[in-house]
């Protein structure tokens, strides 16, 4: 019976009941649809569901199998601890939108053909665009438009792709594929929302301008679903080893710089996507099932950092390490579960990134790629640099600003406590995580050399971190990333439209002028009528044709 | 106190890994080179935080409010 019913159709069925249901009745509905959900999803066979042919292919809109179940099961978990978190927003918008989020990711990761993950994954698109448009701040807007535009060039990228493999008779089932022309579009696709540089910047520019419910939901799931796809697309694809091992330190470097503490996390999103991505190109058991294993990890571990950030701007109403400082008085609860999340993204030996994250580590030692191994590890001592560190250092500790801040509600501690119980949890029992993997994983990750070298890294970083800490303060600045392309070069854009615009309405008032000069003319020559208007815009309108005719060519 | 917990658990970890059997023969030598790891991780980040440093003051650092 439930391979009948949908995880997405679910939550988007439970986004319209939120919409439409009476005030009385949210808080019941947004528990029992992410329970639901859950319950529903735990219980899923594996196979092909909700089947049958279009366009004479065969569609699959649920596929069940080892590499969906472990991506649907963390979505499932992380659409559950989003929405305990957002239960104080009395607003309807925030929960439709998050919940249509949630269940365009869950269609995303059991589509089982082409066409149905575009539609997914389009849904996805809007979905979390609207997330980040309801903080309603003028830089969210902007962030939020940014946002679409990427997201919208990405899908169309994809529908080319999926479009060009059809029509060359390849079908739309979403399997493993060559690398080629047309799925060369796909894979752009995939990469734009997996944040692969310098594709990424739209995550770094928007996430933090989100609400703050709305970004613990960002954090999770469209990165994540690019992981899977890739996974699932193009596994053992050698320039996605580089591109992750790039993408893992090219967001550490830049978080050094960053003095937003939800954009600084976001620069860490970079950071750990690139693991997975690296873990999808090495394509073997190990490495796959390591992507997949710190995806999981990931979701669990930095919805909490976002939580706990997002906790100090709820009750401070600031994001900035140059305006923060001695929080650790009046939200010593929120640190604690912030340093859960902290050490388990930095790989402290019995929080969960220890567990997942050395599984890709050990999938490139043992493809003996030294460079990669040697550059995941150096991201390994960025992350605890700022997130273990940093972050906590100059928000809770250091200079105290006067802020008189407060533990947030218990709706928004319990979704962060059970968070960090998962994220500890996994940390010391891992052999739960890894039975849900793809691929079976035989690896100790508890041997004692590998805990006394993870410790030696982490305790030299903070040996280095002390001898450094005057250097490493916010300072009130922004950083240019690759977002400054459409950033400058939407602005050319739009200045050229209005050049173009400004110079057509002169053209047409010449054109004006000409018509009422040679209508005077004709008129005093007493042949013929002045021409109707009709005519002269048909002569306008040709020449514009032209003229756009030949800027086109 | 803060800097003499974390000396001595530096020097543990290294002392711990020093007194490993060597029956793991087959890793890579950075990983049997003792102390190898907390040198890494010292090098290793005053390398991330001067490199990141130099980048944003030659080129990607704007006073805030000016993002292009």
């Amino acid at each position: 019976m439930t391979e009948f019913l949908h995880p997405a159709g679910v939550y988007l069925v439970g986004a319209a009941l939120v919409g439409i249901a009476p005030g009385r009745l949210r808080v019941p509905l947004l528990l029992l649809v992410p329970a639901s959900a859950l319950a529903l999803g735990v219980a899923l066979p594996d196979g092909h569901w909700l089947s049958g042919r279009f366009l004479g292919e065969e569609i699959s809109v649920l596929r069940v199998d080892r590499l969906s179940f472990v991506f649907g099961l963390v979505f499932l978990i992380m659409g559950g601890l989003g929405t305990v978190f957002a239960l104080h927003v009395k607003e309807r918008g925030p929960h439709v939108t998050a919940f249509a989020y949630v269940g365009a990711a869950l269609g995303v990761v059991f589509a089982g053909d082409l066409l149905t993950l575009f539609v997914f994954w389009e849904l996805m698109a809007v979905a979390s665009t609207l997330l980040i448009l309801q903080r309603r701040a003028k830089r969210a807007l902007a962030a939020g438009f940014r946002y679409l535009l990427v997201h919208a060039f990405g899908g169309a990228s994809l529908l080319a792709g999926i479009l060009l493999q059809w029509t060359a008779g390849e079908g739309l089932a979403f399997d493993a594929m060559a690398l080629t022309g047309s799925t060369a579009l796909i894979l752009l696709g995939f990469a734009i929302n997996a944040a692969i540089p310098p594709l990424h910047a739209w995550l770094t520019d928007a996430y933090p301008e989100a609400t703050v419910t709305g970004s613990v939901f960002l954090s999770a799931f469209t990165t994540k679903a690019a992981v899977y796809v890739l996974a699932r697309g193009f596994p053992g694809v050698e320039l996605l080893v580089w591109a992750g091992a790039v993408m893992a330190l090219y967001g550490v470097v830049f978080a050094v710089l960053e003095n937003d503490i939800r954009r600084l996390l976001a620069y860490h999103i970079v950071s750990q996507v690139g693991y997975m991505v690296c873990g999808v190109g090495l394509g073997t058991g190990l490495a796959i099932s390591g992507a997949a294993a710190h995806a999981f990890s990931h979701i669990l571990y930095k919805g909490l950092l976002f939580m706990s950030t997002g906790a100090v701007l709820h009750v401070t109403g600031r994001s900035k390490l140059t305006e923060l400082g001695g929080l650790w008085r009046t939200m010593p609860v929120t640190l604690a579960l912030y340093t859960v999340g902290a050490f388990s993204i930095s790989g402290v030996p019995l929080f969960n990134g220890f567990v997942s994250k050395s599984l890709v580590v050990a999938a490139a030692e043992g493809e003996h790629r030294a460079a990669v191994e040697w550059m995941l590890l150096l991201a390994s001592v960025g992350t605890f640099l700022h997130t273990g560190l940093k972050l906590p250092v100059f928000t809770f500790f250091a200079e105290d600003r006067g802020i008189r801040g407060r533990e947030p509600g218990w709706n928004m501690l319990l979704a962060m406590g059970l968070a960090a119980f998962l994220c500890i949890g996994i940390g010391v029992a891992p052999g739960a995580l890894y039975a849900l993997l793809p691929f079976p994983v035989d690896y100790r990750p508890y041997t004692a050399r590998h805990v006394l070298t993870t410790l030696q890294l982490l305790l030299g970083t903070g040996v280095a971190f002390m001898l450094l800490v005057r250097h490493l303060g916010g300072e009130p600045t922004v950083t240019l990333d690759t977002d400054w392309v459409y950033r400058r070069g939407g602005r050319l854009v739009v200045g050229l439209a209005e050049a173009w615009a400004g110079g057509s309405a002169r053209m047409l008032a010449g054109l004006t002028r000409e018509r009422d000069r040679l209508s005077a003319l004709i008129a005093a020559a007493g042949r013929r009528p002045p021409l109707p208007v009709g005519y002269w815009l048909l002569i306008s309108l040709g020449l514009l044709s032209a003229l756009i005719l030949v800027i086109v060519l | 106190m803060l800097r003499r917990l974390v000396g001595a658990a530096f020097v543990l970890s290294v002392g711990g890994e020093l007194l490993l059997a060597a029956t793991d023969a087959w890793v890579p030598w950075w990983h049997r080179a003792p102390a190898f790891h907390a040198v890494y991780g010292v090098v290793g980040c005053v390398l991330i935080v001067v490199v990141s440093k130099a980048l944003g003051k030659v080129w990607l650092q704007r006073p805030e409010g000016r993002d292009d």
